[in-house]
């Protein structure tokens, strides 16, 4: 088996996989309509101000998990859906921003700064083809990107780290994922600290449940879909009804959107834009290959970067930056498109998530078995298949599938979807509460999964009050599992040798990396204080 | 919510405090094993130390909140109301999950009182419409209290909107699948 061989059973897994019905004789398999319907859905949930892709992404995993099972036939067609919801997303956040000042996700607030002051000079479909073109453009070079990288990085993992150098990649991860997000090294630590501390109850390999308090209700620990959608989902909805009830008036949303004058977007315009697109594209995929940093510092990182080009270039008579240039929008959607696909870097080559949707995948990857994201996956045996890097192969198809999709109908659905703004988010944030505590039920038939999911969303609201970002909370909380039997693996393998993370160069070098961000950030904070 | 805020010493000697519990007294009363043990002349990684190390995490966090980030910009400050809010929302969310545990077997206590039957939920809880009854009645209550919370004001119109919107999800999630179960009915 040769790597070409690999490639074209990934792209047979996705085109020749259950067939969901034939037009004129031609097969069209399940994953393709799936990765169709996730694209689609996840558009107009990118376009609805209050809802984002994970919280869709969650809503479906137990619902497509019912409808295909729990075989290695399953993963393709649930993995595929969900990419296709985290791409749409993406571009669907840019509509209400363009349309309404309304960011629909959080990474889309810089899109508003040049999308809405077109919207009110008459060029508000312009404006929305600009956003889909720098979007598609980020999103498939990050992809491109993805697929050269993620494997050689796999392999370079597989040939160089052992078992405590990969103690010492995870430990650093965790540490580098704490200092990162938030720009609060100590509660990014608090956050990382409770997320592996929660993992650790009623788990371990004493007969007793270690942390149980005693209580059966604890033995076997926390589910993970009660902590993961807990914190990530209700907590934000928690958030946000308080929020809206703070606020407690409708915003007034423009009935009419005035179009005036040529919309198309002209090859002149794409050659003004791309300086700018492909800046970002390289910013964005640069932090999104980087666990932890979100698409939303790539937008703002992409937007300074592309305000200072357009300083320096821009000709008389065009809008500056802020005041409805195009090449604002350009800069802040190419960069925050192009972190979805470098995201995956980490998940897929070193099994650690970086962002919300990734946690998401890989909770679609452990709830059905038989993929599990790390760098064994990219293992190219010669003489046998290793059905895990078909499955990897047949992920990078699905991604282009979703790009096709993208650059042919992504920009005439992502135009129609304005509509979405006007579901009132006081009625949508309730029923997604409903509907996020029912799919946790779904999966574990007990009431007691409710209630632990509403004590992690409590945890959550107080955790965004308090500026504490959850998301160290659920990445620790998925690898702290791996965390302890890496090292109790390392710790048999160098026959009981308690300074094993400090005895190979690599791994001494990453636990000093570890200690090293965190005090770097730390002074970086205290120097802004 | 940001200015001049001592959030951050005080959620730092909070966290100090729980850390120190965490490391002094929980996890050596309710973890059986050490950090490190000798199981037939084998040394190996207890139970205790992986949590240990969630403690020191907390611990470190606790020391930089309470001695770096001190004087950190732009803390967020508590607004007591807005707890409150939330406070009475989750109060709600408890309320709602209780109705939907109890509708069904209230409903049922109901009938037999009236009917002289002698029906037991436990064995209609997959029939039309009983199974529905509990995430109906309770689903409703939850998404028209969590607006009428919001609106200050109860509306006819948000009840059969969210009544509306349970029925959509048991559209979705019980109508094309048998072994989706809603709640509360797979451990009644």
């Amino acid at each position: 088996m040769g790597t070409l061989d690999y490639v074209w059973m990934g792209i047979q897994a996705v085109f020749q996989g259950p067939e969901l019905f034939s037009i004129f004789g031609v097969s069209i398999s399940v994953t393709l309509i799936m990765i169709l319907g996730g694209f689609l859905t996840g558009i107009a949930v990118g376009a609805t101000p209050g809802l984002a892709g994970p919280i869709a992404m969650a809503i479906a995993l137990p619902i497509l998990i019912s409808v295909f099972g729990y075989t290695p036939d399953a993963l393709l067609p649930v993995m595929g859906f969900l990419i296709g919801v985290m791409k749409g997303a993406t571009i669907g956040g840019a509509v209400p921003a363009i349309l309404f000042n309304t960011p629909g996700t959080p990474d889309a607030y810089m899109t508003t700064l040049d999308g809405y002051p077109m919207t009110k000079r008459g060029k508000a479909a312009k404006a929305l083809r600009v956003a889909h073109f720098s979007s598609a453009s980020g999103d498939t070079f990050s992809d491109i990107v993805l697929i050269v990288c993620a494997p050689f990085l796999a392999l370079l993992v597989e040939a160089y780290l052992d078992l405590p150098e990969k103690t010492a990649l995870l430990i650093l991860s965790l540490s580098f994922i704490a200092a990162a997000i938030g720009g609060s090294p100590a509660k990014g630590l608090l956050s990382t600290g409770l997320g592996l501390l929660i993992a650790f109850v009623g788990t371990g390999e004493d007969f007793y449940p270690r942390l149980s308090l005693g209580s059966p209700m604890l033995n076997q620990g926390f589910p993970i879909a009660t902590s993961v959608l807990g914190v990530l989902i209700i907590g934000a909805v928690f958030k946000e009804m308080e929020t809206l009830w703070r606020q407690r008036q409708s915003r007034d949303i423009a009935s009419d959107i005035r179009i005036e004058g040529d919309q198309r977007l002209h090859w002149a315009d794409i050659r003004r834009l791309l300086p700018y697109v492909g800046r970002s594209a390289v910013i964005g995929t640069a932090i999104g290959a980087l666990p932890g940093i979100g698409s939303t510092l790539a937008a703002t990182l992409g937007y300074t970067v592309g305000r200072s080009r357009h300083a320096r270039t821009k000709t008389e008579g065009r809008p500056d930056f802020g005041e409805g240039a195009p090449e604002g929008i350009a800069a802040t959607e190419a960069a925050n498109s192009s972190v979805s696909g470098a995201n995956l870097i980490p998940v897929l080559s070193l099994g650690i998530p970086g962002n919300a949707a990734a946690v998401f995948l890989i909770l679609a990857a452990e709830s059905i078995g038989g993929f599990n994201p790390g760098p064994s996956v990219f293992r190219f045996t010669a003489d046998t298949v290793n059905p895990e890097l078909v499955i990897a192969f047949g992920l990078f198809t699905a991604m282009m599938i979703a790009n096709l999709l993208n650059w042919t109908i992504g920009g005439v659905f992502m135009r129609s979807m304005g509509v979405m703004v006007r579901i009132p988010k006081h009625i949508l944030l309730p029923a997604v509460l409903l509907l996020t505590l029912t799919a946790i039920y779904v999966q574990e038939t007990r009431m007691e999964a409710i209630w632990f999911a509403l004590g992690f969303g409590v945890l959550g609201y107080f955790m965004r009050v308090l500026a504490i970002s959850p998301l160290p909370f659920v990445i620790a909380f998925i690898l702290g599992g791996n965390l302890e039997e890496s090292a109790r693996q390392a710790f048999a393998a160098t026959g009981g040798d308690p300074w094993f993370l400090f005895t190979s160069p690599i791994a001494a070098l990453f636990m000093l990396a570890s200690v090293g961000v965190i005090v770097f950030t730390a002074r970086k904070t205290k120097e802004r204080s | 919510m940001a200015g001049k805020s001592s959030s951050n010493l005080i959620l730092g000697l909070c966290i100090l405090i729980f850390a120190a519990v965490l490391l002094g007294v929980w996890i050596p009363a309710d973890v059986q094993t050490g950090l490190i043990e000798k199981v037939r002349r084998q040394v190996t990684v207890g139970d205790a130390l992986a949590p240990t190390v969630a403690g020191l995490f907390l611990l470190l966090s606790g020391v930089l909140l309470v001695t770096v980030e001190r004087q950190a910009e732009g803390q967020p400050r508590l607004d007591l109301r807005n707890l409150g809010f939330t406070a009475g929302m989750v109060a709600l969310i408890f309320v709602s999950l209780i109705v939907m545990r109890w509708s069904g077997p209230l409903a049922v206590g109901i009938v037999n009182v009236l009917g002289d039957g002698d029906l037991e939920y436990r064995l209609l809880r997959d029939t039309a419409p009983w199974k529905f009854l509990g995430y109906f009645v309770g689903g409703t209550l939850m998404i028209s209290g969590c607006v009428a919370m919001v609106e200050g004001r109860i509306r006819l119109r948000a009840v059969l909107v969210s009544a509306l919107a349970v029925l959509t999800m048991i559209a979705i999630y019980d109508l094309p699948f048998d072994d989706l179960i809603l709640p509360p009915n797979g451990d009644v």
